[in-house]
């Protein structure tokens, strides 16, 4: 049903989604939020990257200072439950918490482009096997069995990468799919068919360009998601573990502070918000600079 | 509809197999055993004992075999770390949580619809702003951080609300207390499913709105709150039937996190002491009987919606 | 409303009394100022436990919070006393005969199970012979009766326990989470199954008796009127099943819990600085340790344990994350057994340059500059692996960083405590582990560091010979006087030779409002025996 609707989408549109990234970073700008969040993320991305190689003062070391130091020039946030320095662990949790949701974005990108994009092209018996799976994984409450894999398996980062990512890839393999079995019907893919190309190489050098611009949009929403999942399990101390410090490790360690220091669970919290709303406005925006009603306003 | 409801049947048991299979392997093959066979003292006779005395000497594939002949005949096994009937343990657990998450749907419900058609008919207007940042707003919350925040506030602070637990039941009950209890829980989990009330209502909405038939009957000079009220709204909200659909595992997701935060026990944290106390036939129940449930939710929408819906009535 | 004048007046008289009292001498404790009031009766404790319990004492799935259930709804034959040595409960009296083989209880003639039946000798026989000596059930805490043959009835009143060898502190054990269980119930049934006793309907003997119990919510138990001792003054104790420590500290601030231990000082301060509550320090009978595998040869070299030990700054760690309470530990005997804990001994200081010195004794330095020490160029590296549980993760960084300040990279693994149990306790596949022992109020570790326990709680596989002679010994001697001096000697061995790395003898934080009254200067476990005695205070 969806097929049909869309291929009723003017040829014109098409040449002005192909013709490239400039319109799309031109169009963002006008969504203010959308753009505002874009510098944000930069520079967010910029501090917890570059900032340690500045800020020196080691995320686990005691410091002189001792315990629930108070904020100072030594320690611009203070120092934490055991006196470590609580600014260099926001500055290096925040790098394994946005390497964590982009691991877990690429995996479930990959994941869900192969499912959605094989399911669009192949079709047939292929197509409702993937599709009744991914359906059928999407019914599934999946933090039961994020509780449950992880309690298992253990909680190493890359276990945590592959369990996020395993729960969160379907959204995106059903927009590939999708955009597959529109692009599919498209004059130079079937031109390319003609002409003798493999499937591989249709979807790799044909399809999967087009969908690119789609992808972006579900991929930024989904770091987003996975940031978030991160930090749930974190708090229910399946997450990744100290001395390693996350986001969402220093906010469960916080909490048994809350009655005496609850300032140490209100910064990974307002970190994690932040940047998760970033992303969302982020994805959002970038969707509708897709979408070509959006365009004709 | 036989045949649709066969075939639903028939995928919904597939599906229920895949996920024993996952969980059921994926329990007993992770190092560690029971907790009943894992205190840090108990002697290496103990534990032997213990082992014996749960069956885990025998092979995987033998326990799954004799777990799934139980469970078929409605047997779930027993629970190790209480020794009670795993059925017993999640009936006792399940109306807790049922209770929460139909609250939470209800309210969102109510809140979340007029809101979405408010920011779908004011579209780009100010309001519609405000909703749509204030959607993603709460998209992007943290549940639990949110809840420790309301925690510190209401209960540590202010005094006014518990911060734990389900409030007495029985003999004890009181309004004031059950509903106290309340308050908090379903606010949170308010908060992860009502955005998405908002925003697919809104596209529902302006979806419909587009139509040539309500371009027709405004162009014949229908009053704008007829055009919306009777005429669009009504088409509208037989989408809004299915993300219930979607929205019962976002939910049921949503609930481990907030029951944990709030002490809620329900089957939220049922699963975790589950998980952490390796009690594998509790695991195994909870997760069958969660998928059920979500199933036969997702039945149940799917036969309301092609009763409602003329489109897709003879299917 | 002469009563109320009367009672007015009372209540007058005893806070002169107390100031009195307080003014007289500042060190008395606060259950002696209590008892110059006139206790009254009624009222209702609330107790919060994390989980649902089993009221069973032997099951293997009765943890901490079934122990503090059963420990109200069931007796023993002893408890611990005042003191902490054994003192009589369902038994009057215990000799041993000369060769200390056999020990023979006069049990008290007067007791009733909660249902109107009589307890007899036949219900602590049945116990131990049919559940604890089963060898099948593999019932909690059973291997301290590994030396026990049977037990026999000498006559209703009378059992004797017969030993296979001398075991001096079987009083004590007697008197720990081992209570017994009424055979008219049980005998027949399998005692794991049995729902609808272990969960259901309990029939004990203690001071309170079963009112109701609902799962994942509270269970609440009510006086027994036909209680042997005396008849307890509270009505009712409640036990909240509350799984999140933050809630606990909530409820005690707003009076809807009366006393617990408090396990994570994070929230101390808030509690001490709280009007109506009070925090108090005592002492158990718990030891935190290190410990290093003593498979590894390294290790094996009393320096290098010392070393680590020297690098550790162990008063930092219990100000930091105990807030205090945990005192300094040479060994494994805590000062709570008072009777034998010694302070004599070669204690341990926090000293990183002698850490350091005793490493390079040991062949151990930083020869490539790379702030790590090495030896036949392999760097000094260890691998800590602790299961993720209360404070031990926020120690355990500690630990990490101080070491590596001497220049030992320490990777530090966290993982979830079933499957640390699975890796450290019975596979044995760690370098280093951190965690601690809690044991009955008796001298005798042989369970952690006799090298005939290396496949037990020998946990770091500890070997010594001296050592294992001196726990043999101790373990057999029933004097008192010839027992001291035997423990005064092995501590002294421990603290230099250090089996585990002694780090403290943790205090316990007992949290309680200041209305309850009437409980004695005990742990919370401990002082449960008394909650006879409990009392509010208006």
């Amino acid at each position: 049903m969806n097929a049909s609707t869309n291929i009723n989408i003017k040829k014109k549109d098409v040449f002005k989604k192909r013709s490239g990234k400039n319109i799309l970073l031109q169009r963002l700008s006008r969504n203010k939020i959308a753009y505002v969040s874009l510098c944000f993320l930069i520079l967010v991305h910029i501090l917890v990257f570059i900032g340690p190689l500045v800020w020196k003062v080691s995320p686990t070391g005691l410091q002189d200072a001792g315990a629930l130091a108070n904020w100072s020039l030594q320690h611009p946030m203070g120092t934490d439950d055991l006196g470590r320095d609580v600014f260099s662990r926001m500055l290096y949790g925040g790098r394994i918490t946005l390497i964590v949701g982009l691991a877990a974005m690429l995996f479930a990108l990959l994941i869900g482009t192969i499912i959605g994009a094989c399911a669009g092209f192949f079709r047939g018996y292929v197509e409702t096997v993937l599709m009744r799976f991914t359906e059928a994984m999407m019914a599934i409450p999946n933090f039961f069995f994020v509780l449950v894999a992880l309690t298992v398996l253990g909680t190493s980062p890359i276990m945590v990468v592959i369990v996020i990512a395993l729960s969160g890839w379907m959204e995106i393999a059903r927009v590939v799919y999708g955009e597959t079995l529109k692009w599919k019907e498209y004059e130079f893919v079937e031109a390319a068919n003609a002409s003798g190309a493999t499937s591989i190489r249709i979807l790799t050098k044909y399809i999967i360009p087009q969908i690119i611009p789609s992808i972006i949009v579900s991929g930024t929403l989904t770091i987003a998601a996975a940031i978030l999942t991160e930090s749930a399990i974190s708090y229910l101390g399946m997450g990744i573990q100290p001395p390693t410090p996350t986001w969402g490790n220093m906010l469960q360690d916080s909490q048994q502070y809350i009655w005496t220091a609850p300032i140490l669970g209100v910064l990974p919290g307002a970190a994690i918000t932040i940047v998760v709303l970033a992303y969302n406005f982020l994805g959002d925006g970038l969707r509708d600079a897709l979408d070509p009603r959006f365009v004709k306003k | 509809m036989l045949k649709f409801l066969i075939n639903r049947f028939g995928q919904s048991i597939i599906l229920l197999l895949i996920v024993t299979v996952i969980t059921f392997f994926l329990i007993n093959l992770a190092p560690g055993g029971p907790s009943s066979t894992m205190r840090m003292d108990a002697s290496p006779e103990e534990r032997q004992a213990m082992v014996e005395k749960l069956g885990l000497d025998q092979p995987v594939i033998v326990r799954y075999a004799s777990w799934l002949k139980g469970a078929f005949s409605g047997d779930l096994g027993t629970s190790f770390t209480s020794n009670e009937p795993v059925v017993q343990r999640i009936a006792e657990r399940l109306p807790y949580t049922i209770e929460l998450t139909i609250f939470t749907i209800i309210i969102s419900i109510i809140i979340g619809i007029p809101i979405g058609i408010l920011s779908a008919i004011k579209r780009g207007s100010v309001p519609d702003h405000i909703i749509n940042f204030f959607s993603v707003v709460g998209l992007s919350v943290p549940a639990f951080w949110l809840g420790l925040m309301l925690i510190l506030l209401f209960s540590i602070n202010l005094g006014w609300l518990p911060s734990s637990g389900v409030g007495a039941r029985g003999v004890d009950f009181n309004l004031w207390g059950w509903i106290s209890h309340l308050i908090m829980p379903v606010l949170i989990l308010t908060t992860t499913i009502l955005p998405n009330i908002v925003r697919f209502t809104r596209s529902s909405m302006l979806e419909v709105i587009s139509q040539n038939y309500i371009r027709t009957i405004r162009a014949k000079g229908a009053k704008e709150s007829i055009v919306i009220y009777i005429h669009a709204l009504r088409n509208a909200l037989i989408p809004i039937i299915t993300i219930i659909g979607v929205l019962i595992p976002r939910l049921l997701s949503g609930a481990v996190i907030t029951e944990a935060i709030f002490g809620w026990t329900g089957i939220g944290t049922l699963i975790l002491e589950a998980a952490r106390g390796r009690d594998y036939p509790l695991v195994m129940g909870i997760t069958i009987v969660i998928t059920i449930v979500v199933i036969l939710c997702n039945l149940i929408v799917d036969i309301v919606y092609s009763r409602v819906d003329p489109r897709v009535k003879n299917v | 409303m002469n009563k109320k004048i009367i009672i007015t007046i009372i209540g007058i008289m005893g806070i002169l009394f107390l100031n009195a009292c307080s003014y007289g001498a500042d060190n008395t404790s606060t259950t002696n100022n209590d008892k110059e009031e006139d206790p009254q009766k009624g009222g209702k404790v609330s107790i919060p436990i994390v989980a649902d319990p089993t009221f069973n004492p032997w099951h293997p799935n009765a943890y901490a919070e079934s122990n503090v259930v059963n420990r109200v709804l069931f007796s023993s034959l002893t408890k611990p006393g005042k003191d902490l040595a054994p003192s009589p409960d369902l038994a009057e009296e215990w000799e041993v005969s000369d060769d200390e083989l056999e020990w023979t209880f006069f049990l008290r003639d007067d007791v009733l199970w909660h249902d109107g039946e009589k307890f007899t000798a036949d219900d602590v026989a049945y116990t131990f012979n049919e559940i604890v000596l089963n060898e099948e059930l593999g019932a909690n805490n059973s291997s301290y009766f590994g030396q026990l043959n049977k037990v026999e009835v000498v006559d209703e009143y009378t059992v004797k326990f017969v030993l296979e060898s001398p075991v001096a502190a079987l009083p004590a054990y007697l008197g720990f989470n081992t209570e017994i269980l009424p055979k008219h119930i049980f005998e027949g049934e399998d005692p794991w199954n049995l729902t609808s006793f272990n969960k259901e309907n309990p029939i004990g003997t203690g001071a309170f008796k079963l009112k109701t119990y609902n799962s994942g919510q509270s269970v609440v138990l009510e006086r027994n009127e036909d209680y042997y001792g005396e008849t307890a003054l509270l009505d009712e104790v409640e036990y909240k099943v509350l799984g999140d420590a933050n809630t606990h500290v909530a409820q005690i601030l707003t009076g809807e819990l009366s006393i617990f231990a408090l396990d994570d000082l994070a929230a101390i301060e808030k509690i001490e600085n709280a009007d109506g509550v009070d925090v108090y320090a005592r002492d158990t009978t718990r030891f935190f340790w290190l410990i290093l595998n003593q498979e590894i040869e390294k290790y094996q070299d009393k320096e290098v344990r010392q070393a680590i030990l020297h690098a550790i700054d162990r008063q930092t760690i219990i100000d930091t994350v105990l807030k205090g309470y945990a005192t300094i530990a040479d060994s494994g005997i805590a000062p709570a057994l008072q009777q034998y804990y010694t302070e004599d001994v070669t204690r341990i200081e926090y000293d990183p340059d002698l850490a350091k010195e005793l490493l390079k004794e040991a062949g151990w330095e930083d020869s490539d500059g790379d702030g790590i020490l090495d030896k036949d160029g392999e760097p000094f590296t260890i691998d800590f692996e602790i299961g993720i549980q209360g404070d031990l993760e926020a120690v355990s960084q500690m630990v990490q960083q101080y070491l590596e300040e001497i220049g030992i990279k320490v990777n530090l693994n966290a993982m979830e405590w079933n499957t640390m149990i699975q890796q450290v306790v019975v596979e044995r596949d760690y370098e280093m582990t951190l965690n601690w022992w809690r044991y009955p109020a008796d001298p005798d570790l042989s369970a952690y560091m006799h090298s005939k326990n290396v496949k037990g709680n020998n946990i770091p596989g500890y070997k010594n010979e001296e050592l294992d002679k001196l726990l043999d010994e101790g373990a057999q001697t029933s004097d008192i006087e010839k027992r001291q001096k035997i423990y005064i000697e092995a501590q002294q061995l421990m603290a230099e030779e250090l089996p585990y790395l002694f780090l403290w003898y943790p205090q316990e934080a007992q949290v309680r409002i200041d209305k309850l009254k009437g409980v004695p200067d005990l742990s919370f476990g401990d002082a449960l025996h008394y909650i006879n005695e409990w009392y509010l205070e208006e």
